[in-house]
C-alpha cells in the first residue's frame, strides 16, 4: 500500500514540476533556515556543559548600590579576599578556584616578543574545577608554584618551535620570569572564557605584586572571577540569604566600611549558575563578550516563520490544485478507499515532499554554515548536526512538516464525493478560496512585520554610527598604556609631538566606546562645610590633554592647564553632573570646592555632555580627574594621540618608531577609535544582516507561493479571459483585473503587520537610551514594497494570460 | 438482491422540493441483466448512483442482499460495495499518473489483499481481457475503447456480484461499443448481475430486462 501511495506521489511530483518546485524550493529553504538557527541555538545552549562537573559549579557576582538600594553597579567578578573567606565559613564548597584576567600582554622568549591576548592568571584548583586538558605536565601541581604558567601547544610552538616547551623561561611585560609547567589544550569554543595562557595565582602573593596580605585584604579591587565548586544537587542559591550576614562579618572596618557599618547595606553577593553565564549574564564586567537569549528567541521564531510560509504554500497550491486531483480521489473512494486511506495517501505525499526538503536542507545548511558565520561572526560548525538531538529532530521533522503542510489539504481532499467529482458536479467550493486568502494574508504579514524590522534596526544602527557624539572621533589613535611607559612619558609625548602630523597626546584611564565603571565618594560645598553627594558620578583619570585630544568643547570654566600648577588637584565635570548636584547653572559649580575619593580641590571647568559609552548606555555624571603622581601608575591604561589626518601613515609610522624607542619589549599594538565605534555596533550590525536575510527569504517564498497560486487562478479564468477580450478589454484592463484580488490581500496582510512590527520593534528600541523614533513612512514604504513584488510576481502571469490569443483559450474549452 | 422500496430523491429549489426520482419500486435478482433507459434528465444516473451506495436517497427503503442500506453510515456502506460492486464509468475515470496494471490493481490495495495474490488476480484479468502487452502503458497511450477495457477489468478485479455500468459505450464508436456490450454479456452468462444504463436501444437489448423512466419514475406504459 505505502509502496503505491509513493509511487503515485512521486509520479505526481514529476507531473506538474512547477508546483513541486515551488513546495519543495519553499520547504527546503524554510528547513534550512530552522536547522541554520538550531545550529545557532544549539551551540549557544551548549556553553560551558563541557565540564563535567557544570552542573555544580557556580560563579560569584557582586553588586554595589546606593543608600535606597538601587544598584549602579554588577560585576561579574569579585574582590580576591572573598575566596578564602567563603571556603573558611561555608564548609559545603569542595573547591574554588579564581581568574584574574591580565589583559594583553607581551611575552618575551629570546628573539621573540609577542602580545598576547587571552592571558589569566588562575588558581592551581582550575584543572580540578573545569575540565582543561592537559596534554603535558601534572595537573596536580601545574600552577601550584609561584612564576609558573601553563600555556596551549599553539602558542609553545610560536615561542619554542619543536622544542620541548617544559621548565622553558618567559618573560613576561619585561618584568618577570615565568617557567613552563605544563602546556594544555585549547578551551573549546563553547567556553564562557578562554586562556592561551595561565599564569599560577600564587604569583601575585608576591610582595612586589600584591603581596598576601593585600589578597586578604584589597576588597576594592574586584576583577577576580571566582568559581565555586558543590557538591551534587547541592541547593547553592540558598546561600545568597547568608551572604549579608557574611560580608558584615568581614569587611565591616575595612576599605571604607567602619567599624560595626553595615556593609551589606552597600555591595551584596549572588551566586550565578555556569550554564546561565553565557546566555543570561549580562553584568558590567564579564570575562567574554556573552550571548544573548532574546536574540536566541528571536531568531528561532523567525526560523519557524519562515517554515510557516513554505508550509503555507504547500497548502495553497495542494488545495487550489484539487480540482487537478478530485478525479483520482473520486476513483479510489469508488474502488473502495476509506476517507482515511485518502488522508494517509496524501499525507504521504506531504512527507515525502518533506523528506527530499530534509535532504536538501542538510545538504544546503553545510554548504551556507561557512557565509552564515562570515555574516554573524559566530563559530558554528557542521558537526553539531550529529548530535543525536539534531538527529532525532532531523528524523521528525519531515513528518512534522509533512503533517503540517499536509493535513488541512488531505481533511479537504478526502471529503470530495465521488459522486460528485466522477458526475463533472464538482466545484472547488469558495470556502477553500477564503481560507487561501486567510493564508495568503498570514504569509505576507510574516514577510511585512520581517520588512519593517530590518528598515527600523539598519534605520537604528545608521543613527548610532552617525549621531553627534559631543567630541571629534576622527583620526584618534589609541594603544595600551604600558608600565614600562610611567617614568618616560613626558619625553615619549614631546618626541611624538615632534611631528607635525601629531596633534595632540593623552593618557587616561579609560577612553570612548569603553565601560564607566569607576566610582568613588563625593562631596560638594555647602556653606562652610563639604556635604556628601548621593548621586553617582564615574570618574576617569585623564592628563591635561584629554580634552583637547578629544575636542570635547568647555561651556564654563576652563579647562586643564600645564600653566595651573593646581590643576592636579583640579576636577572637570560634565553638564550632567552638575545637575545631579543641583546647581541652577553649569557656571556656579565653577571655582567651588569639591572632594573626589578623599581628594580635596576646586571644580575647574564644565564639559559640554559627550557620549563616553555606547548608544545603549545614557549619558552619566562624569568627573575628569588628574590623578597624583603616586596614583599615576596605576590609573593610566591608554594612550590616545589625534592626528591630522593628511598623512595617517606616515604619522602612525612615526609613532610606531617613537614607541619602538621607548618601549623596545613591548609590541607596537594600535586601534583608531572610530574602529572601536564601529565594533561597539557589531551586534546590531549582525543581527541587521540577519534581518535583512531572512526578510528577503520569508518575501521570496512567499512570492514563490503566489506566483503558483495566480498561475492557477489565472488557468481558471482563462476562458473569462478570453471572452473579455473578444469583448474588447485592452490587455491592461485585463492585468487589472487579475492584480486587484491578490494586491487588497497584500493590503489586509499590511494592516495586519503594522501594529505588530510597531510593536515589536519599539520593545527592541528600548535597548537604547538614544534611539530613532518610528517614522510612519517605514511602514508605509514596508507596505507598497511588499505589494510592489507581489504585483510583480502576478504581473508575470497575468500578461502573460493577456496577450494570449482569446481564440486559443475559447476553442480549447 | 437489489429490492428498492418507493424511493424518493429531491433537491430544494427556493424552498420547493424538486423530485429527481419519485417513487420507485424495484427488484431485481441475482443473475439478472438490467438495462435502464429514459430520456436525459429522467433520473437514470441518480437511480444507478442510489443502487451503487453513491447517493443516498431522501425517502424510502433499499435493501441489498437483504440488508437494509438506508440505515448504514458512510464507512459501513463503502464496506459493502467495496465487497459487491463494481463500477464502470461513461468517461471511464482511469488515474492518469498510473498505468494500466496499477489502475486493475488499485480496488485489491483497498481490500488489503496481499501483494502476491493481487500479482496473480491481475495478472489473470489482464490476460483473460487480452491487454497483457499494454499492462505497463498509461491511460492516456490507449484507445478510448481500451480504456474502457481497463475500466471494466478495473471494476471486476475484486470479483463483484454486481456491476453498474452508467453509458459504458458513450465515449466509443459502435464497434468498440459492440465489444464492450459482447463482454458484458459474457459476464452476464457467467453469473455476474449486471445493470447498466443507457441511451442506445440496441445495447438496452442485450439486456435481459428494461426499466424506462421519466421524470423520475418507472414508465410502465411503455
Amino acid at each position: 500500500m505505502l509502496k503505491n501511495y509513493l509511487k503515485i506521489a512521486f509520479r505526481n511530483l514529476t507531473k506538474y514540476k512547477f508546483i513541486s518546485f515551488i513546495n519543495l524550493f519553499g520547504l527546503t529553504i524554510g528547513i534550512t533556515c530552522c536547522l541554520l538557527i538550531l545550529t545557532y541555538i544549539v551551540h549557544e545552549e551548549s556553553y560551558d556543559r563541557y565540564n563535567t562537573k557544570a552542573d555544580r559549579i557556580w560563579r560569584v557576582t557582586r553588586s554595589f548600590n546606593n543608600k535606597e538600594g538601587i544598584v549602579s553597579l554588577h560585576l561579574g567578578a569579585v574582590a580576591p579576599p572573598f575566596a578564602p573567606y567563603l571556603q573558611n565559613d561555608f564548609p559545603d564548597i569542595q573547591k574554588i578556584t579564581r581568574i584574574l584576567p591580565n589583559g594583553t600582554s607581551a611575552f618575551h622568549y629570546e628573539d621573540k616578543i609577542f602580545n598576547e591576548k587571552d592571558i589569566n592568571f588562575a588558581d592551581n584548583n582550575l584543572f580540578s574545577v573545569f575540565d582543561v586538558p592537559l596534554i603535558k605536565g601534572d595537573r596536580t601541581t601545574a600552577l601550584e608554584q609561584p612564576f609558573t604558567m601553563v600555556m596551549t601547544e599553539a602558542i609553545a610552538k610560536k615561542y619554542f618551535g619543536d622544542a620541548d616547551p617544559i621548565n622553558k623561561v618567559v618573560r613576561l611585560d619585561n618584568q618577570y620570569n615565568f617557567r613552563v609547567s605544563a602546556i594544555m589544550a585549547p578551551l573549546p569554543e563553547n567556553s564562557h572564557f578562554h586562556a592561551d595562557i595561565l599564569l599560577s595565582f600564587n604569583t601575585l602573593k608576591d610582595s612586589a605584586i600584591y603581596g598576601e596580605k593585600g589578597l586578604m585584604t584589597n576588597w576594592g579591587n574586584n576583577a577576580f572571577y571566582t568559581y565555586l565548586l558543590f557538591p551534587e544537587n547541592y541547593p547553592a542559591k540558598t546561600l545568597e540569604e547568608r551572604f549579608p550576614a557574611f560580608l558584615d562579618r568581614h569587611m565591616a572596618g575595612d576599605d571604607g566600611y567602619g567599624k560595626g557599618s553595615k556593609p551589606s547595606t552597600l555591595t551584596r553577593l549572588y551566586l550565578q549558575q555556569l550554564t546561565d553565564i553565557h546566555l543570561h549574564s549580562h553584568l558590567d564586567e564579564e570575562l567574554e563578550q556573552n550571548g544573548d537569549s532574546g536574540r536566541v528567541t528571536i531568531f528561532g521564531a523567525i526560523a519557524l516563520f519562515i517554515l510557516l510560509i513554505a508550509c503555507i504554500n504547500y497548502m495553497n497550491l495542494s488545495t487550489a490544485r484539487s480540482t487537478l486531483r478530485a478525479r483520482e480521489i473520486g476513483i479510489r473512494k469508488v474502488s473502495g478507499a476509506q476517507r482515511g486511506e485518502i488522508i494517509t495517501q496524501f499525507l504521504t505525499e506531504s512527507v515525502l515532499i518533506s523528506f527530499v526538503a530534509t535532504l536538501l536542507a542538510v545538504v544546503l545548511t553545510i554548504l551556507t554554515l561557512p557565509s552564515i558565520n562570515d555574516l554573524t561572526g559566530l563559530h558554528l560548525s557542521a558537526h553539531i548536526l550529529q548530535q543525536p538531538t539534531i538527529i532525532a529532530l532531523l528524523v521528525v521533522t519531515p513528518i512534522v512538516v509533512g503533517i503540517l503542510s499536509g493535513l488541512y489539504p488531505a481533511l479537504f481532499l478526502s471529503s470530495f464525493q465521488p459522486v460528485k467529482v466522477l458526475k463533472g458536479l464538482f466545484k472547488a467550493g469558495s470556502n477553500t478560496v477564503n481560507f487561501r486568502k486567510v493564508l495568503v494574508v498570514l504569509q505576507f504579514a510574516i514577510s511585512i512585520v520581517l520588512l519593517i524590522s530590518t528598515a527600523i534596526v539598519f534605520q537604528q544602527l545608521h543613527y548610532m554610527q552617525n549621531a553627534a557624539l559631543g567630541f571629534d572621533k576622527e583620526h584618534i589613535l589609541t594603544m595600551g598604556y604600558p608600565n614600562g611607559l610611567y617614568k618616560n612619558y613626558e619625553s615619549f609625548r614631546t618626541t611624538l609631538l615632534q611631528d607635525p602630523h601629531v596633534l595632540q597626546v593623552t593618557r587616561s584611564s579609560r577612553i570612548p566606546t569603553g565601560r564607566l565603571l569607576d566610582e568613588q565618594g563625593a562631596s560638594t560645598e555647602s556653606g562652610d562645610s563639604l556635604r556628601p553627594v548621593t548621586a553617582d558620578i564615574k570618574y576617569v583619570a585623564v592628563d591635561h590633554d584629554f580634552l583637547k585630544t578629544y575636542g570635547i568643547p568647555v561651556v564654563a570654566g576652563r579647562d586643564y592647564s600645564r600653566d595651573y600648577s593646581t590643576d592636579s588637584t583640579g576636577f572637570l565635570l560634565n553638564v550632567a553632573a552638575t545637575k545631579v548636584l543641583g546647581v541652577k547653572t553649569p557656571q556656579e559649580m565653577v571655582g567651588r570646592h569639591f572632594s573626589y575619593g578623599g581628594v580635596k580641590g576646586r571644580v575647574v571647568g564644565i564639559m559640554r555632555d559627550f557620549n563616553f559609552e555606547s548608544m545603549h548606555q545614557a549619558i552619566l555624571p562624569i568627573i575628569f580627574i588628574i590623578p597624583s603622581a603616586a596614583q599615576a601608575a596605576n590609573n593610566y591604561g591608554n594612550i590616545s594621540i589625534k592626528l591630522a589626518g593628511s598623512d595617517i601613515k606616515a604619522s602612525v609610522a612615526y609613532v610606531e618608531k617613537t614607541w619602538k624607542r621607548f618601549l623596545p619589549e613591548t609590541p607596537f599594538e594600535y586601534t583608531f577609535l572610530d574602529d572601536r565605534f564601529d565594533k561597539l555596533y557589531k551586534s546590531e550590525q549582525q543581527q541587521g544582516s540577519l534581518f535583512t536575510t531572512f526578510a528577503g527569504i520569508a518575501i521570496f517564498i512567499a512570492c514563490l507561493g503566489l506566483l503558483g497560486l495566480s498561475a492557477f487562478s489565472i488557468s481558471q479564468r482563462i476562458k473569462e479571459i478570453g471572452v473579455r477580450k473578444v469583448l474588447g478589454a485592452s490587455t491592461g484592463s485585463i492585468v487589472t483585473l487579475l492584480s486587484t484580488d491578490f494586491l487588497r490581500l497584500v493590503a489586509i496582510a499590511s494592516l495586519i503587520a503594522f501594529p505588530i512590527a510597531w510593536y515589536a520593534m519599539h520593545n527592541w528600541l528600548r535597548d537604547f537610551a538614544y534611539r530613532i523614533s518610528i517614522e510612519w513612512w517605514v511602514f508605509l514604504g514596508a507596505g507598497i514594497l511588499a505589494a510592489a513584488v507581489a504585483l510583480v510576481t502576478i504581473s508575470i502571469q497575468a500578461i502573460k494570460a493577456a496577450v494570449a490569443n482569446p481564440v486559443k483559450a475559447l476553442r480549447s474549452e | 438482491m437489489i429490492d428498492l422500496k418507493r424511493i424518493s430523491k429531491w433537491v430544494n429549489v427556493g424552498g420547493k422540493p424538486n423530485f429527481i426520482l419519485k417513487d420507485i419500486n424495484l427488484d431485481i435478482k441475482e443473475g439478472e441483466f438490467v438495462s435502464i433507459m429514459g430520456p436525459s434528465g429522467s433520473g437514470k444516473s441518480s437511480l444507478l448512483n442510489i443502487i451503487g451506495m453513491l447517493d443516498d436517497s431522501s425517502e424510502g427503503e433499499y435493501f441489498f442482499l437483504g440488508q437494509g442500506v438506508h440505515g448504514l453510515k458512510e464507512k459501513q456502506r463503502s464496506q459493502l460495495y467495496k465487497q459487491y460492486i463494481g463500477f464502470v464509468f461513461q468517461a471511464y475515470h482511469l488515474i492518469d499518473e498510473l498505468t494500466v496494471y496499477e489502475n486493475i490493481e488499485t480496488p485489491l490495495i483497498y481490500q488489503n489483499i496481499k501483494g502476491s495474490e493481487r500479482q496473480a488476480m491481475v495478472a489473470d484479468i489482464l490476460d483473460r481481457f487480452q491487454i497483457v502487452g499494454k499492462k505497463d502503458l498509461f491511460p492516456t497511450q490507449l484507445s478510448g475503447g481500451q480504456q474502457q477495457l481497463v475500466g471494466i477489468a478495473r471494476a471486476l478485479i475484486g470479483k463483484p456480484k454486481l456491476l453498474l455500468a452508467d453509458e459504458p459505450t458513450g465515449n466509443l464508436n459502435s464497434r468498440q461499443g459492440e465489444e464492450i456490450m459482447d463482454l458484458f454479456k459474457q459476464l452476464n452468462n457467467e453469473g455476474v448481475t449486471i445493470i447498466q444504463v443507457t441511451h442506445s436501444e440496441k445495447n438496452a437489448a442485450y439486456g435481459s430486462r428494461i426499466i424506462n423512466l421519466l421524470d423520475g419514475r418507472i414508465d410502465n406504459f411503455n
